[in-house]
């Protein structure tokens, strides 16, 4: 065929678009491998950029490490301890060099030499012995058996090498080889530990001199430095994965954030700017969770087996549910393990976020586990008691038909068994009737124990100025700014009718005239008693005192003075006690009717109706000061001075208009007013809002964004985070654009927290989650860190660090009264209760929690225990029995203290030793009595210690002795004089003259001291007053 | 050649070989035996030269002969013979319809689908090493297949893909046949197994979609397997189902699932399915549908058009 | 997501954001299009319009070629019959190696090509771990099940669910069987195979495609009805009442409507029946066609098609007349 008609299908050639095709595979393939590589490995490029910077970090470091050691070696001292080092090394020199030739060129050697020929015989022996076992004839075995003999005969000529090199040959049979050899291995053995010995001077010295420089040593030492710089020489890029077995936990983390655990602390600025470099902030964190056991994302969240991208790693990819708490929130991951704790060290702004949802009282609305155990437990001892009943009735039941059986069966037997049997019952239902006993006291404690965060509505006739109520609800804010009661969204008739309501729902009681007090010692009190430790003054920049209770500075304009009086006098006092039972407030004409006086406190709290426990105090934490009627009468008149002036209230007569009673009931049930507030007919009202103990985990379909979901997507808040923090900032956020009912809206007021205050409950939210470790790595303690914990919880409820240090490093609300930095004033603050445990007795402790003034007397109520010369004054706290022993086994606890608590006898004091401690307490050198109390009220005016008659029962004797020996040490800027003894010998001796007396004592004076005081008694004291005033 | 070859190798090949022909072994051995070892030695070079020349030309050799049956010359027959006697090429005819090569008739769906199925059962067969079919493990192993196992995402990505492109393909294929009536007789019933590899392809897809066991496979299971609940007489929710004794724990729906809801047992039931029964009831559709293409006489076109006027009548049963 | 808290008046107002539709919210669109797994639906909505005109286009070209040789009867003696080029002297058949094995090679090559790419460029998605407690929505069947999915709205589950599918692979199976006309085997056609190439068209592209695409793109949250561009709003609330028909023509009692609804179903079938018919006998052709048909064949192919246009007509009860159910008895509904 010609040209012009070729087939195409059979000429047309396809080579290009195949060349092309197949061109386009590689490439692909090749991004493919690409991908593989690096595109979806960016931990590669992390691991070559650290390995650069570190590398340049270490190198620039190391020197500056070198020249500052170079200069301490160059110290004198250092210098010396080297000297003294080499001195006595060079001492044992010639023996240990004897010993090493002996050691190497003579026993090791000839042993060798030995060895071999030995060896070769005992093979052949053991060999022919095990023929013998495994033969069956007698007649062989002896055979064998000769044949041994006469193996072990046989003597071997060995050759065995001289020290000066040449050898020498030994006629040596089989016994004697074995015992040359054990000989010399003993030999060997004694002459090395010889070498110990005499190095052992050396060695001590040694180790002095390094200490001496590591102890002065900064950071890291340069050898570690020189080690880190030969580790990162060897750094190879890879995965660097934290597999925890058992939890199958899998963290990559580290393949990017490789300075996390180096032992250099690395900051941004040395790592080049690179945030990802620097070490962890925290180490003492990383030593109790160390990370080969915890992993990071446990804590911090995240994805820690991806590595693709950072966005993946972090868990900030769609559909990844833990992703990484951001900065401000990063203690949220505490709280999945720590859940049972209000305090948990190293974790302030999760700490913070706790006080924040207890002291705002959101736990009066939303259920969370742990927050409201008083009531839970409440209701748990109450269930105990129903059930125990019931198991009581059954069981005596029982042995009363078993009785019967055995009345009625024939064989004897069957009936002594079944009479037995009744009688076991009988004896288990009265140890029935202890735990009932157990759990009615508890419950009655527990009564005591609720709280609520708001002031009780019923007694607001007698303490309110009508007029105000309204303005108050209208924004509480405006009217006291940072007060715990939020803003509702109520328009004026709602308002109109909820403070119609709480008008109309108080009580009236009679309420005693009170005279006018003296303003201006009130003041002195109100700021010296310790009201202000709780309490907050004045307004704005002028503002002081503490935040756990309200300010007062215009509780002039609200308050009823008689009412203030009784308040300040015993804030726990009601008008009528409560009774849970009948569900109503039990009044006069009820005692009238059981012909009962009409008294009701801690110990007549019995309803005169049914025998039920009553309520018998506000639900107030407020202590009693134990004040006198004056000067409460004082306080309340400086408050009732306390006011804006020119501030006019509109008249409010229409809060007595029956009328819009009910319509403030339904709203003040619907806004779940009585969560806070004890409101008369509402006392068994439930909470309003949702329970937040597993917020955290909520998928967050279920968190409701309304209309602003989209907008959260596109501005990406479309997260746990990012919900709390908007709801928090303004509670209305989601309505916005909803068309509602006023009813429909939502119902949480606003708090107008700060953006602190914001991140911290965020915090806390965020890691209030469903927990996706295995309950066993949850911090649950069993031991006495299971009291800190539970102590806390009452710590907290009392606000006791208002007034006292608890735990190192805190400030109390007394640190920052201006009044209090005045050095006369710093010994009137409050003690610190650090170490408490171990200073007091806790039967004492228990005693004093109960009630500080020491005392039953009526007249001496009005003072304190311990510390007369105090004006500030440890209240009465109502503390119930459990709360007690709660803070006694804290503070044990905190101090690592022993319980129950065993006192060390002291052996008793001679009279001459008497005579000397006395007299020198009262020497010129000792002036003692100059600070202590005596009991003298003329003395004790100015007296700022406490009397020695309690050292007795309150304090340890161990403590008491390392008191005296270094107080400044335990309190650091307290009055008690330091350096009062100095060390002599294995003694401690006073520094200061002595009386004649002592001359000859050969025994510890602290002790005789410290035994003169637990041995102390009044009439001694007497004495001891005298001989002082004989000065 | 050969003869001599053989007659002077064989004393040649011992070593220490019999003296050569004619001389006695008297007198100067030695001597004999040095000119055997050089003879012997010129005879070897002769014959390693000789084998070498023969490698030029290697599919001449026995080895090249035994794996490729036909000689690769450009004869027509080499050609016919290449295809036919290849165990890939044989369901090939040796020739075919010179238009049925361009793409415009075919656009070779049904080929590709083929091929995107032997990707997918190879890509399927590398993630079976990496996947644990077991509730939380199986979640972890897909993460695990992304971060930690090498081209492990892109053999995912793959497989996923390339069931949906089968999905695809397969649809296309149908629709390609449809419209030039492929299914006109004799190929009636390659169409009916074509239809019936249509569903195998489909379950094939929805079986392997909760294997990840994250949400979005087990909603889609969920909604699936619920309409199963429905089935006429045999769900549970089905018309008459009632009637005839279904609850949710006896009818189809917890027979696909192994159990009332969607968990571990389904997870692992849709895994055998996925990976073992149904690769090997399509892949035995897939010889039968390729082996009728063959029989029914190839692809049915392009052939020439046929005009109304031709019509046979058809003939009376 | 690092980003810590945006004041509350920094909100991007609400007014800015209206599930009313009023403006078209391109971030949806992008987000519908752009999730994996709906991407074989966006290569669907490009592939099948392009193979429809491809395969079309052909068909019309032999129908011309046709028209010619019906035209003069002497060409078509001599003519080779086809659109493809051909001279006397070429080959009329080739060998399969190299030249088919070349093509397939290639194609090979390109799929091997698309498949790499797409994989490296998209990741298979991963959700969260499954949930039971957590119901998603929408939760969509995989794509190609979304057709049955859609059809749960006009249908119970027992009919879009179990009695459709079955009914689709059936009635594909007996194509073959009822399609008595003889031409257009091996060649792409219209003229000469339109009822039963529109029938399919329908049923592939109106039906099954468009379906699928509706799911995909159109159903949002609560599986309502979101025209593209429409911001899928979880909040969104749409009033419909859907009548069922006996009510409508107030009958009460379930006997009642049982039967009503027996009576109505009986007419479509009737009425859908004639309508069939005489469509199917409308050209002379199709009625020469129709007369090489057995009875069975006939009444087969009725059936199915009938079954088929139940889709639809459902569909528009559904949609325009809000109407749910037509037959109700104790048993099942329709």
């Amino acid at each position: 065929m010609t040209d012009q008609e070729k087939d195409p299908v059979v000429n047309s050639s396809l080579s290009k678009p195949l060349f092309i095709s197949s061109a386009l595979l590689l490439l692909s393939l090749g991004w493919a491998l690409y991908d593989e590589v690096y595109g979806t490995r960016p931990w590669k490029g992390y691991q070559t950029r650290f390995d650069k910077v570190y590398s340049r970090f270490l190198r620039e470091t190391l020197p500056q490490e070198a020249a500052s050691e170079q200069k301490i070696k160059a110290s004198p001292e250092y210098k010396d301890l080297d000297r003294q080092m080499q001195a006595a090394e060079k001492a044992v020199m010639p023996q240990v060099a004897e010993i090493d030739r002996k050691v190497n060129l003579e026993l090791v050697p000839r042993a060798l030499a030995l060895n071999e020929p030995f060896q070769e015989v005992r093979g052949h022996v053991g060999a022919l012995t095990y023929q013998i076992e495994i033969s069956k004839s007698e007649s062989s075995k002896n055979s064998m058996r000769k044949e041994i003999e006469e193996l072990k005969k046989e003597v071997h000529m060995v050759k065995l090498p001289k020290p000066d090199g040449s050898t020498e040959k030994v006629p040596m049979d089989f016994a004697t080889m074995d015992k040359t050899l054990q000989d010399w291995k003993a030999d060997k053995a004694t002459l090395l530990q010889k070498r110990v010995d005499l190095l052992k001077p050396a060695t001590e010295l040694r180790a002095k001199r390094d200490k001496y420089l590591t102890d002065r040593i900064s950071d890291v030492s340069a050898a570690t430095l020189e080690g880190l710089k030969n580790k990162m020489a060897t750094f190879e890029v890879g995965i660097r994965q934290i597999h925890v077995k058992d939890v199958d936990l899998v963290d990559r983390c580290e393949s990017c954030h490789l300075g996390t655990r180096e032992p250099v602390t690395l900051t941004k600025a040395a790592m080049g700017g690179e945030e990802v470099f620097v070490s962890h902030p925290n180490r003492e964190l990383l030593k109790v969770h160390d990370p080969e056991k915890f992993g990071c994302t446990p804590c911090h969240g995240g994805n820690g087996v991806a590595l693709t991208s950072v966005e993946k790693a972090h868990g900030y990819n769609e559909h990844w549910l833990w992703p990484l708490h951001a900065r401000e929130n990063f203690e949220a991951g505490c709280q999945q393990c720590h859940s049972q704790e209000i305090v948990t060290e190293m974790a302030d702004t999760l700490d913070a976020g706790r006080e924040t949802f207890r002291l705002r009282g959101c736990m009066a609305c939303h259920r969370y586990e742990g927050f409201d155990r008083d009531p839970d437990a409440l209701s748990a001892v109450n269930q105990d008691i129903r059930q125990l009943t019931q198991q009581k009735a059954e069981w005596t039941r029982e042995a009363g038909f078993s009785v019967e059986k055995g009345d009625r069966t024939r064989n004897n037997d069957e009936a002594q068994k079944l009479y037995q049997h009744a009688n076991d019952l009988k004896v288990r239902t009265s140890l029935i009737d202890a735990k009932i006993e157990q759990d009615d006291d508890r419950a009655r404690s527990l009564v005591r124990e609720i709280k609520k965060v708001g002031p009780s509505l019923k007694e607001v006739r007698m303490k309110m100025h009508k007029e105000w109520l309204p303005v108050w609800l209208k924004d509480p804010h405006a009217w006291r700014p940072g007060t715990k009661m939020p803003t509702f969204r109520l328009d004026d008739g709602e308002i109109r009718a909820v403070a119609a309501f709480i008008w109309q729902s108080g009580v009236t009681g009679d309420l005693p005239q009170q005279p006018a007090g003296d303003p201006e010692k009130g003041k002195e009190a109100f700021e010296t008693r310790g009201c202000m430790a709780c309490h907050s003054m004045g307004e704005g920049a002028d503002k002081q005192g503490g935040t756990f209770a309200a300010n007062l500075s215009r509780v002039g304009e609200k308050d009823n003075y008689d009412y203030l009086v009784r308040w300040v006098h015993n804030p726990r006092q009601r008008t009528l006690p409560y009774c849970p039972f009948e569900k109503k407030d039990i009044t006069a004409e009820d005692y009238k009717r059981a012909g009962l006086p009409f008294v009701f406190d801690t110990e007549h709290s019995k309803c005169p109706n049914d025998g039920h426990e009553l309520l018998v105090m506000q639900m107030t934490p407020m202590p009693s000061l134990r004040l006198s009627e004056a000067e409460a009468r004082d306080i309340a008149s400086y408050l009732e001075t306390r006011k804006h002036t020119g501030v006019t209230y509109a008249n409010a007569d229409y809060l007595d208009d029956p009328s819009l009673k009910a319509r403030g009931q339904f709203l003040v049930r619907f806004y779940g007013c009585a969560g806070c507030h004890e409101i008369a007919g509402l006392e068994e009202e439930q909470r309003i809002g949702t329970e937040l103990t597993k917020e955290g985990s909520k998928p967050i379909e279920r968190l409701d964004f309304a209309l602003l979901g989209h907008d959260a997507e596109r501005q990406g808040w479309y997260t746990h985070k990012g919900f709390f923090e908007h709801k928090l900032e303004n509670p209305a956020v989601y309505d916005q654009g909803k068309e509602k009912a006023k009813l429909d809206r939502l119902k949480m007021p606003n708090f107008n927290l700060s953006k602190p205050e914001i991140d911290q409950l965020t915090t806390f939210l965020l890691g209030s989650v469903d927990p996706s470790i295995p309950a066993r790595y949850f911090y649950n303690p069993g031991d006495q860190r299971r009291d800190i914990v539970d102590g806390w919880w009452v710590v907290r409820k009392y606000n006791c660090m208002g007034c006292h240090q608890v735990h190192v490093g805190q400030t109390t609300v007394f640190m920052t009264l201006p009044r209090y930095q005045d050095p006369d004033w710093k010994d009137q603050r409050p003690p610190t209760l650090i170490g408490e445990g171990a200073r007091v007795n806790p039967e004492w402790l228990m005693r004093f929690l109960n009630n500080p003034s020491l005392t039953d007397n009526p007249e001496e109520m009005d003072r304190d225990g311990v510390r007369r010369y105090l004006h500030a004054r440890m209240p009465t706290f109502y503390f119930s029995d459990d709360e007690i022993q709660k803070l006694v086994r804290f503070f044990a606890a905190m101090s690592s203290q022993a319980a129950p608590y065993i006192a060390d006898r002291l052996d008793p004091l001679t009279d001459q030793e008497r005579t000397m401690a006395r007299q020198l307490f009262s020497s010129e050198g000792a002036p003692c009595l100059k600070c202590h109390a005596t009991g003298d009220p003329k003395h004790d005016a100015h007296a700022t210690a406490p009397n020695f008659l309690l050292a007795k029962e309150r304090l340890k004797p161990g403590w008491a002795r390392r008191w005296m020996l270094d107080p400044a040490m335990m309190s650091p800027g307290t009055a008690m004089p330091s350096g009062l003894f100095r060390a002599e010998g294995d003694r401690e001796v006073f520094a200061g003259p002595t009386p004649a007396s002592f001359n000859g004592y050969t025994k510890d004076h602290a002790q005789l001291l410290v035994r003169y005081m637990f041995q102390f008694t009044p009439e001694e004291l007497t004495r001891l007053r005298a001989s002082a005033a004989g000065q | 050649m050969a003869e001599t070859d053989g007659k002077k190798g064989a004393p040649a090949s011992p070593p220490a070989g019999a003296p050569p022909a004619g001389s006695n072994g008297d007198g100067k051995n030695g001597k004999g035996r040095i000119t055997a070892l050089l003879e012997g030695g010129k005879v070897v070079r002769e014959r390693a030269v000789d084998e070498l020349k023969a490698l030029k030309q290697p599919e001449k050799t026995d080895l090249w002969k035994s794996v490729l049956r036909v000689k690769h010359d450009e004869t027509p027959r080499s050609r016919a013979l290449g295809v036919l006697s290849n165990v890939f090429l044989h369901l090939h005819p040796a020739k075919i319809n010179r238009d049925a090569v361009a793409y415009n008739y075919t656009w070779g769906m049904g080929g590709m689908t083929f091929y995107v199925y032997i990707t997918l059962v190879f890509t399927g067969t590398l993630l079976m090493f990496y996947y644990h079919p077991s509730k939380v493990v199986a979640f972890r192993d897909i993460l695990y297949l992304e971060h930690d196992v090498p081209f492990g995402k892109l053999l995912r990505n793959m497989h996923r893909w390339g069931a949906h492109l089968m999905v695809i393909m397969v649809e296309l294929h149908m629709f390609r046949v449809f419209l030039t009536g492929s299914y006109k007789p004799p190929r009636q019933f390659n169409w009916v197994v074509g239809v019936l590899l249509l569903v195998l392809t489909l379950l094939l897809s929805f079986t392997g979609y909760l294997l990840p066991d994250d949400q979005l496979g087990f909603w889609a299971v969920t909604v699936g397997t619920n309409m199963a609940r429905a089935t006429p007489l045999l769900g549970h929710d089905g018309p008459f189902g009632h009637q005839l004794g279904m609850t949710p724990f006896n009818d189809v729906r917890f027979g696909l699932l192994g159990g009332s809801i969607v968990d571990a047992n389904a997870l692992l039931r849709a895994y055998i399915w996925h990976c073992v029964a149904i690769p090997i009831i399509a892949s035995t559709f897939m010889v039968v549908h390729f082996w009728r293409v063959r029989k029914d006489g190839g692809i049915s076109g392009p052939s020439p058009v046929v005009l109304e006027s031709e019509i046979k009548e058809p003939r009376k049963l | 997501m690092e980003g810590g808290l945006k004041p509350a008046r920094d909100f991007s107002p609400v007014s800015s954001y209206s599930p009313g539709g009023s403006h078209m919210d391109f971030h949806q669109l992008w987000t519908i299009f752009s999730t994996p797994d709906n991407v074989p639906i966006v290569l669907l909505l490009f592939v099948v319009p392009f193979y429809t005109w491809y395969g079309l286009r052909q068909a019309f070209a032999n129908d011309r070629l046709i028209g010619q040789l019906e035209a003069d009867p002497a060409l078509a003696k001599t003519s080779h019959r086809k659109t493809q080029l051909w001279k006397p002297g070429w080959a009329k058949e080739v060998h399969v190696w190299p030249y088919l094995l070349r093509i397939e090679f290639l194609a090979a090559i390109i799929v091997t090509v698309i498949l790499m790419v797409w994989s490296i460029t998209l990741n298979a998605p991963l959700e969260e771990p499954s949930n039971p407690t957590l119901t998603m929505n929408p939760a969509k069947a995989p794509w190609y099940f979304l057709g049955l999915q859609e059809m749960l709205v006009y249908f119970d589950p027992w009919m879009a669910g179990v009695v459709f599918p079955s009914l689709i692979i059936i009635g594909l199976m007996v194509i073959p069987y009822i399609d008595a006309n003889p031409l257009g085997n091996g060649y792409y056609t219209y003229k000469q195979r339109k009822f039963s190439i529109l029938t399919f068209l329908f049923g592939f592209i109106a039906l099954w495609v468009s379906m699928i695409v509706i799911g995909t793109i159109i159903r949002g949250p609560g599986w309502m009805w979101f025209w593209p561009g429409v911001t899928w709003d979880h909040n969104r609330l749409v009033f419909e009442v859907n009548r069922d028909l006996p009510d409508i023509f107030g009958i009460k009692d379930r006997t009642g409507k049982a039967i009503f609804g027996a009576i109505v179903m009986g007419i479509y079938f009737v009425g859908a029946w004639i309508g069939m018919h005489k469509l199917i006998t409308r050209t002379p052709f199709n009625r020469k066609i129709y007369a090489r048909m057995s009875l069975l064949q006939y009444s087969v192919m009725q059936v199915f098609l009938i079954l088929m246009l139940l889709l639809p007509v459902k569909m528009l009860l559904r949609l325009v007349f809000r109407i749910k159910y037509v037959w109700i008895t104790p048993w099942f509904n329709i």
